[in-house]
């Protein structure tokens, strides 16, 4: 049995339905009208102890519905969760011992009293042994760089100092497993880094399982092995970052700036090779976009360069970004099958 | 893990929790002045009005001016314990209709112990203070007979008085649960119904009588023990009533608590 | 023609208000029923008493018993037309700094809140006023006045909302300098509830208590239009007391203006 085990997992909400302006209004004083939706329909997971999974999916596909569940605060309409071998919802406040959540847009913080003094709740809700907990809250404060506003009131801190508090809050407790929920969303550059070094050390240290959703792929390149998307309450892939990369972000696309290109000389050369397809074609700019299973870097850069002088270039690998969108827009479709005909096709081009 | 360690853990969570909710406001230092001060002007004009109107009759029903009192102050005095220790019942709202509870719920705490916790009425202060003066004042004014058993009673009444308020406000609160906006003034209804405990019952109608004696007990809060301190009743076991109530009335609350937090654990927010 | 524009624009932006303030009650369905109920508890619990306290005696204070479940009745009509949730919108939005918000929009603040206040007293209010007169009308042994009197009455209760609103107002602007608004509201309601003659008429009180909220506007919420009621004063006595309304009106009126300016001031100065 695998550490977190989710099987036949499904939830349904009633919704009421009402008629927008005054009218509306006042009908629905006197008859409602409700509407089944399924967030989340029959999904199977297993995770193992100390993986990082992305659960990435658009709004409104079911990451917060499936979280709530697995951290026990929502009951499931049908379907198990095993976390650690507990049931999170039936075994709640045993469950909640072992696990570590932040809400990107709620906090878990008191609102009015320091930093310091939550973390010291924290300590006494936790039952956190005294010598852990300095440990833990002097190399939390060392790597989250939060040391110039322990004293300050959750209420005045910023965006990027609340989520770096939540986050050592989260964890105070070494818990097996920590949920994060949009942990850096509308935070900038630098504070994302930090955030993501604490979760990968602590995810190397002490092997705390970490599932993640996010709308920030940056923070899936730097932190996940895995990758599991959702979308419309049903899982359409689950399986490693490089495979998915390897699969399906295979394009790249090269800026080269020349000195005097011959354009028409290059038009030529681009149509005999396959699949490059020109973004930009100017005397100065060239821009080339084309898949790497069918031609290689140099094959392209060799055919620029033999057209004009090139002063520099630089090449743009699509992140998990890229697939994503085409998975979201519906272009491409994560299952096994259509996915080994697509690499049986790149070798092939790859040999000739 | 026994009783007695987490009743033990019980309590040193709550001090925990409260002795943060005392930080937090302790940070609005205008705050609470206003508050105890708004409370004791309530509570004084109240029996101001009563003062007005026994300026021109002697009794109401058969109940002396200070008896009448008496009612009223144990009224406000239970409300004062309540603010006081236990304001995070009123809030309770809040935390469903923000989704603050589900933070509550992450913890390996009773989310009943985190919502009684949850806050600090400043004002309950006043609300106390004037209470035991107006206490005070009626045990001494009216002529009484004295026993050493009779004062031990005296304690446990206004103790289970507390926890009937307290219980009835929990109960009222857990609306929340299904009357989902920020509005909801069922909880406030609920607590005006104490309004009708400040006066003896024996005035209103049957129905109100059941209404404040055994639908929503505020009766056991004041008429109950006055009725047993000012020797009107004629049975000597009448004291044993408010205790009774009062298990009654948590019981209820934590059941309506529990039911509540499995609607809420099944439809979100 | 400008000056005309901007002041249907204007009107349509402060009526627009009260229509969104009507359709928020209305979604509010239930919390308007339990509000409702709320105030109806007490009026009970008044009518219970003061039926205890009549009990065997023909008149108090110069009212029959008659005289005296009018008066109660009308001031319960009185009261529920501003409603507590009307009143907690008001220091709510200074409470929760969304004013600062408001600040940016062309909208004057008070006028704004009159809408808001305005829309919801229709319906809550009105819904009241259904119930409680019908009940009056059907009734027996309640006091019903002339035709003059009635007319009087119904334009003392539209001032006395007036009254209120501007009272009201005030408390919630007085939210500005302390950070409690519940204390700042419940002080209110105590204080309006003894002067402005709901708990007891005001005959009731002691000469001195008597002169001293003749003097408060509290009066003009139940006092006055009770009186119009209830005919204690004849029709030019009755003129007099709604110009007496009307007057406390502008004086709570400028008062919340000139309270607003100076809070407005110190926002800007000190920053929310």
């Amino acid at each position: 049995m695998s550490f977190i085990e989710i099987r036949q997992l499904t939830k349904q909400f009633r919704q009421a339905v009402k008629e927008p302006g005054l009218a509306g209004a006042v009908k629905h004083l006197f008859s409602q009208k409700y509407v089944d939706k399924t967030a989340v329909a029959g999904i199977n997971l297993d995770i193992e102890e100390g993986e990082t999974v992305a659960y990435v999916g658009p709004n409104g596909a079911g990451k917060s519905t499936t979280i709530k569940m697995l951290t026990g605060i929502l009951v499931p309409s049908s379907g198990t969760i095993s976390v650690g071998g507990i049931d999170p919802y039936r075994n709640r406040m045993e469950n909640a011992r072992t696990i570590g959540a932040v809400f990107g847009q709620r906090t878990q913080l008191w609102w009015d009293i320091p930093i310091s003094e939550t973390f010291s709740l924290l300590k006494d809700i936790y039952e956190i042994p005294e010598p852990l907990y300095k440990r833990n809250l002097e190399q939390f404060i060392e790597l989250l760089g939060m040391k110039d506003f322990l004293h300050l009131t959750a209420r005045r801190l910023s965006l990027g100092q609340r989520m770096r508090a939540d986050l050592a809050a989260a964890l105070l407790h070494n818990p097996r497993t920590v949920y994060l929920d949009e942990p850096t969303i509308g935070l900038d550059i630098a504070v994302k880094q930090r955030i993501r070094e604490f979760i990968r050390a602590s995810n190397q240290e002490r092997g705390t399982t970490v599932m993640l959703t996010t709308h920030d792929l940056g923070d899936i390149e730097d932190l996940c092995s895995r990758l599991v998307i959702i979308d419309q309450g049903s899982l359409i892939y689950d399986g490693t970052l490089a495979a998915v990369k390897d699969r399906f972000a295979r394009e790249r696309v090269i800026h080269f700036q020349l000195e005097k290109a011959d354009l028409p000389a290059l038009r030529e050369a681009l149509d005999r090779m396959p699949k490059v397809t020109a973004e930009k074609l100017e005397r100065q700019h060239v821009s080339l976009r084309f898949d790497r299973f069918h031609i290689t870097a140099s094959e392209v850069a060799s055919a620029v360069m033999r057209c004009g002088e090139v002063i520099d270039f630089r090449i743009d690998e699509p992140g998990i970004e890229h697939v994503i969108k085409q998975v979201y827009e519906g272009r491409i479709s994560l299952d096994e099958q259509h996915a080994d005909k697509q690499t049986a096709a790149g070798t092939e081009a790859n040999r000739r | 893990m026994s009783i007695l360690r987490s009743t033990r853990r019980t309590l040193f969570l709550y001090r925990r929790l409260f002795s943060t909710q005392l930080k937090a406001i302790l940070e609005y230092q205008t705050d609470f002045f206003i508050m105890i001060i708004s409370a004791v002007l309530t509570q004084l004009l109240g029996i101001v009005f009563l003062w007005v109107v026994y300026n021109r009759i002697p009794d109401i029903n058969g109940w002396t001016f200070w008896e009448v009192v008496f009612m009223y102050a144990m009224i406000y005095l239970t409300e004062g314990f309540g603010a006081l220790f236990f304001e995070g019942t009123w809030r309770l709202g809040g935390l469903v209709n923000r989704g603050e509870l589900d933070v509550m719920l992450l913890r390996p705490v009773s989310p009943i112990l985190q919502v009684l916790a949850n806050g600090i009425g400043m004002n309950g202060i006043g609300n106390i203070v004037i209470g035991f003066i107006m206490i005070g004042q009626a045990l001494t004014k009216v002529d009484l007979h004295w026993s050493f058993g009779k004062l031990v009673i005296a304690i446990l009444l206004i103790i289970t008085a507390v926890a009937i308020r307290v219980s009835i406000n929990l109960a009222a609160n857990t609306s929340a649960f299904w009357i989902k906006n920020a509005g909801n003034a069922f909880p406030i209804m609920i607590h005006n119904l104490g309004e009708f405990a400040k006066y003896p019952i024996t005035i209103f109608s049957m129905g109100i009588q059941l209404l404040v004696a055994v639908l929503v007990p505020f009766a056991f809060v004041s008429f109950f023990p006055a009725y047993y301190l000012f020797d009107k009743s004629t049975s000597p076991w009448i004291w044993l009533a408010p205790p009774v109530a009062a298990i009654y009335c948590g019981a209820v609350a934590y059941l309506l608590f529990r039911i509540g937090l499995r609607k809420y654990e099944s439809a979100g927010n | 023609m400008n000056a005309w524009l901007r002041l249907s624009r204007s009107w349509r932006a402060y009526s627009s208000l009260a229509t969104r303030s009507m359709q928020n009650t209305l979604a509010y369905r239930l919390s308007y029923v339990v509000n409702f109920a709320s105030s109806f508890v007490l009026l009970i619990a008044m009518y219970a008493l003061w039926n205890a306290i009549y009990a065997g005696r023909e008149e108090l204070a110069g009212m029959s018993w008659a005289q005296m479940k009018t008066y109660l009745i009308i001031s319960f009509i009185s009261n529920s037309l501003l409603s507590y949730y009307s009143e907690t919108r008001i220091s709510g939005k200074i409470l929760d700094g969304s004013v600062s918000a408001d600040l940016l929009k062309p909208l004057d603040f008070q006028k704004a809140r009159l809408a808001e206040t305005l829309g919801s007293t229709v319906i809550e209010g009105g819904l009241t006023v259904i119930i409680t007169a019908t009940v009056l009308a059907a009734a027996s042994g309640i006091f019903k006045p002339d035709f003059i009197h009635s007319l009087l009455f119904i334009l003392s209760v539209l001032a006395s909302l007036l009254v209120k609103f501007g009272i009201v107002y005030i408390a919630g602007l007085l939210c500005f300098w302390s950070t409690g608004s519940l204390g700042i509201v419940w002080a209110r309601m105590a204080v309006t509830s003894l002067f402005s003659g709901a708990l007891v008429p005001l005959s009731f009180f002691p000469s001195w208590l008597e002169k001293l909220s003749l003097v408060l506007p509290f009066q003009g919420i139940v006092h006055t239009p009770a009186s119009i009621y209830l005919e204690e004063v004849n029709v030019w006595g009755a003129l007099g007391l709604l110009a007496l309304q009307c007057a406390w009106v502008c004086v709570l009126w400028l008062c919340g203006k000139l309270m607003w300016s100076w809070a407005v001031r110190q926002i800007t100065i000190h920053g929310g």
